[in-house]
């Protein structure tokens, strides 16, 4: 299929003071936690992009001196020549396929935790930032300031001499020096760096100054403005006054805006920068971005989790945007670009915005994704997204049993690896798996992307069948015809109430009164009773969907869970804040520090984490949210005979997904992902070992591990 | 009850296709799969023979050597044998052509009962069926949804307009065409369909039949004069542009078109 003319436009030049876009689409710098420590991961992520058609890739956030260090999150960084030598790879390899590469400078003041490299915070005034404890900083004096910007400059020319084209003075997400000087919130000084708008720019403005004066024959500058900071306060950032403010003082010394909205990491506004699709959907934040077009001359780039072309164009043609910025949606398909140019639209891998690839970072773990699981694979397990090699034994068939995440993805590799047939056999009327009932969850419904492009993908592959309405037995698969059996059946929620936390069942819980997440969403929420308690030991966002069905079927909602907070993990996604929330501010009751510990007729018994002493409540109707197990009795039956299986010639049952251990979507897409690509190995069930970018101590062995020199 | 199941190849074309002087698009730009009619066709077949407990499913194409893709996967799914007849003199026969040489096949074999697709996916014609009744003057029952063994008989099931469904009582000899199965078609499992890789399937040249082979050339129906693309003339208009003019636009339309 040929391009559509009106996506013509995407595909335009846009010269950036003296380098030049090749088109509009640009990777906004995202976090890999692969930083400067793991130079190949963090070359390859890019390179995958680069390949892909993106005109820039950039680093993650990059701190430019010892004095700003995140850990435990990662952030790369341009502390000296071996950093940049480490990320110069990533500049090299973009090269190589026609992107610039840019830099994300970055000193986090008082959000510097400075956890390994010991030294005091420092940032615009004095105070304690809400992401540490019992810890703050000092106040930069002028020859502070002045060393600050000294870094930035420094930093800068580095990456300029490994060959980046595009230093970004970065200035957003609330998380920056930069943007903390400006923000009446951090910025209490009362010298000419304090008080009004000029003077409380007038610190990133230097910066960008001197930055540019070192590097912009060479680079392109540009600087991150978060534009709005979406909070109600008086001494946040509004697009209007503040930000526009800003673009106007320091346009000239840019050569094109980087902007976003909202912030991630404090509780005023987490979550709303990389805002999950359960939330809004595509640029949501066009409203802020709208207005900063009067303020600048220049070029400018947005984010807005842009994966239709026709939100792209629209965003260009309409005067909004130049450059359509985008982070996950280039997690999600690193060939987006590229796809889009050819007009290959049914190949696009579209973000789910489920911000699993956030989470890792915010647990300072490499980076995912549900839609792609070659993401941050592609150098350590030579994972290419688009290119599948041929299998060895290409002349194999294989029966896939289950078609949810793992059990579809699976079976679409396996077909692109060429297997001479491939038979996708599931009970249901449809594709899916448990994502049938995971995307029809309120809000959730672009997570029916993960099956769709699946769908699409399994139908264009001539040696896949699809066979639906099938339920084969152990004797069935046993006269499959199949060489090897790949058992993808998925898991179930524990009905007695097994639990994390006690490792014991729940008395009570075959009572009729109680329920599991699977018989309330087939119900849409519509069970007996009008008051329902919610018990959640399972952190993440079942127990939510629950509360939200109940809750709009017009039950009275109570939720419990011994975790200090509700829905813990989705602190990590950006997501806990608002859910938290927007669930109370819909009534729900949420009773966080305690367990439930046994069910009756008459009442529901519980402690708290904190108090020996019992407590009660009473509801008409329990859902169980605590643990799932594997639905692997057809693998158990199957793996029971080897001898039969040899005798069917069978070479190898496999159990995938949740079938193996129950887990997030993407580690499940992951697992069937793996196996086909290893399909042909020497021992396909056990994942081959991949690149460990260990610094090897080698021959200096015995000099490096002798007593410092140094030591006092 | 042995069955006869005529079944085709029907090709499907790409995405971006292109019609050149008006000729048929090159079979190699086609993808080619079994007409998904002819699948209900030998479901209704094998659940009839299944039901009365003996007989045979004979598959049979007219067609290239391509067409023995289609014959071995309704082998696959059970069919007991499958037999194509085929020479190049019959690269432009029509409906009419591929009757008379399945009547003479039929004759040959003497089936109980005839089961065609209703029509086929890429010819749309739906004159096979029809013909071929007609040369052998067998009763026939068209677009039908469902067929079971009384006795002698066949009840044969037909949905009509709104939902109605008739039920036929017919004869053996017959010839149904089908329109859908009750459920699902049947798939082959992989053991299946590696067995039918192999499995023999007989191929036959116009000659080795009982006709005349003069009449098929002057049996030539319609002939085809040009093939081309639709002309794509439409009411729509793509309202095109930012949120507040589309819905401006809209908001026009209806007041325009709306009965006050």
């Amino acid at each position: 299929m040929a391009r559509d003319p009106r996506h013509d436009v995407l595909f335009e030049a846009v010269p950036i003071g003296p380098k030049t876009l090749r088109n509009r689409f640009y990777q906004s710098p995202h976090c890999t936690s692969f930083g400067a420590e793991l130079p190949g991961a963090q070359a390859h992520i890019r390179a995958a992009k680069a390949e892909g058609g993106w005109a820039a890739v950039n680093t993650e956030f990059c701190s430019v001196h010892p004095s700003s260090d995140s850990r435990p999150l990662v952030s790369a960084r341009l502390w000296d020549e071996d950093d940049a030598r480490n990320l110069g790879a990533m500049a090299e390899l973009a090269h190589e396929h026609g992107a610039l590469a840019g830099v994300e400078l970055w000193h986090g003041g008082c959000v510097a935790g400075n956890l390994e490299t010991r030294m005091p915070a420092r940032s615009v005034s004095q105070m304690t930032d809400e992401s540490l404890y019992s810890t703050s900083c000092y106040e930069l004096d002028r020859a502070g300031i002045r060393e600050i910007q000294g870094h930035y400059v420094a930093a800068a020319r580095r990456a300029r001499d490994v060959g980046f084209d595009i230093i970004n003075v970065h200035g957003a997400e609330c998380g920056a020096i930069t943007q903390h000087f400006l923000m009446a919130k951090f910025n209490r000084r009362t010298d000419e760096y304090g008080g009004t708008l000029e003077n409380r720019a007038r610190f990133w403005i230097e910066t960008i100054e001197q930055v540019r004066e070192a590097v912009a024959d060479d680079c392109a500058i540009t600087a991150r403005l978060c534009v709005d900071t979406l909070n109600d306060s008086p001494l946040g950032i509004r697009a209007s006054e503040e930000a526009y403010g800003f673009i106007e003082l320091a346009d000239h010394l840019v050569d094109f805006w980087d902007l976003q909205a909202g912030g991630w990491v404090a509780a005023e506004w987490a979550g709303d920068d990389a805002v999950a699709s359960r939330f809004a959907g595509e640029f949501s934040h066009r409203a802020y971005i709208e207005g900063v077009r009067p303020a600048t001359a220049k070029p400018i780039a947005a984010v807005g989790r842009f994966t239709n072309p026709d939100t792209m164009a629209d965003a260009v043609r309409s005067g909004v945007i130049d450059i359509i910025a985008a982070a996950r949606p280039s997690i999600a398909d690193p060939f987006l670009p590229q796809k889009i140019e050819q007009g290959r639209y049914d190949e696009i891998r579209e973000c789910i915005g489920c911000n699993i690839c956030a989470s890792r970072f915010a647990q300072g773990a490499p980076i995912v994704c549900t839609q792609n699981p070659t993401v941050g694979e592609e150098f350590r397990r030579g994972w290419h997204p688009e290119r599948f090699a041929r299998a060895g034994n290409a002349e194999r068939t294989v029966l896939v049993l289950g078609a949810g995440p793992a059990g579809m993805e699976c079976a679409m590799v396996l077909g692109k690896r060429g297997m001479s047939a491939v038979h996708l056999v599931d009970e249901s009327d449809a594709l899916g798996g448990s994502l049938r009932a995971i995307s029809a969850y309120p809000n959730l419904g672009e997570w029916g992307r993960v099956t769709s492009y699946r769908q699409v993908q399994l139908a264009k592959l001539a040696n896949i069948e699809v066979i639906l309405d099938t339920r084969l037995d152990a004797e069935a698969v046993l006269s499959y015809g199949a060489e090897i059996v790949v058992i993808a059946t998925g898991a179930r929620w524990r009905a007695d109430g097994m639990n994390g936390p006690t490792q014991t069942p729940i008395p009570g819980a075959e009572l009729d009164l109680v329920h599991t997440p699977e018989q309330v969403s087939a119900v849409n929420g519509e069970i007996d009773g009008a008051h329902v308690l919610i018990y959640d030991t399972d952190g993440y966002f079942t127990a939510v969907a629950m509360a939200e069905m109940l809750l709009a079927a017009g039950k009275q909602v109570t939720i419990v869970t011994p975790f200090a907070n509700f829905a813990t993990f989705m602190f990590f996604t950006g997501e806990g804040f608002r859910v938290n929330r927007e669930l109370r501010a819909r009534g729900a009751v949420v009773l966080p520090g305690h367990l439930l510990s046994r069910i009756t007729p008459a009442e529901l018994l519980g402690q708290g984490v904190w108090s020996p002493d019992p407590v009660s409540w009473h509801a008409d109707a329990v859902v169980l949210v605590t643990q799932r197990e594997p639905c692997d009795g057809l693998y158990r039956e199957l793996a029971v005979d080897p001898g039969r299986l040899a005798a069917e010639e069978i070479e190898a049952v496999h159990r995938i997904g949740d079938c193996l251990a129950p887990r997030t979507i993407a580690e499940c897409v992951f697992d069937g992902h793996r196996l086909a690509r290893e399909i042909d190995s020497p021992d396909p069930a056990v994942p081959l070992p991949y690149i460990r970018e260990l610094p090897a101590l080698g021959r200096a062995r015995a000099e490096a591990l002798a007593p410092s020199g140094r030591r006092a | 009850m042995n069955i006869l199941v005529p079944v085709k190849q029907a090709g499907h074309l790409p995405d971006d296709f292109v019609l050149e002087d008006g000729a048929r698009p090159a079979p190699e730009a086609l993808e080619w799969r079994l007409n998904e009619w002819d699948e209900r066709a030998l479901e209704t077949a094998l659940g009839l023979v299944e039901s009365s407990g003996a007989g045979e499913v004979l598959v049979a194409s007219v067609g290239p050597v391509q067409a023995e893709a289609g014959l071995r996967a309704c082998l696959a799914k059970g069919a007991t044998r499958a037999l194509r007849v085929w020479d190049d003199s019959l690269a432009d026969a029509d409906a009419l052509i591929v009757a008379e040489l399945l009547a003479a096949l039929a004759r040959r074999e003497q089936p109980d009962l005839i089961v065609c697709g209703v029509q086929a996916s890429d010819t749309a014609a739906a004159a096979t069926p029809a013909a071929l009744a007609g040369l052998l003057d067998l009763p026939r029952v068209a677009a039908v949804g469902g067929a079971r063994r009384e006795h002698d008989d066949l009840l044969v099931e037909r949905e009509l307009e709104g939902g109605a469904v008739e039920v036929l009582r017919i004869g053996l000899p017959a010839l149904l065409s089908v329109q859908s199965t009750p459920g699902r078609p049947r798939q082959a499992n992989l053991r299946a369909i590696k067995q039918a890789r192999s499995a023999p399937l007989e191929t036959l040249v116009p000659g080795d039949l009982d006709l005349d082979e003069a009449r098929l050339r002057e049996v030539a129906g319609a002939r085809l004069v040009r093939l081309s693309e639709r002309a794509r003339v439409s009411g729509a208009h793509m309202l095109d542009g930012p949120p507040v003019e589309v819905a401006a636009w809209i908001a026009a339309i209806i007041a325009v078109e709306s009965p006050a």
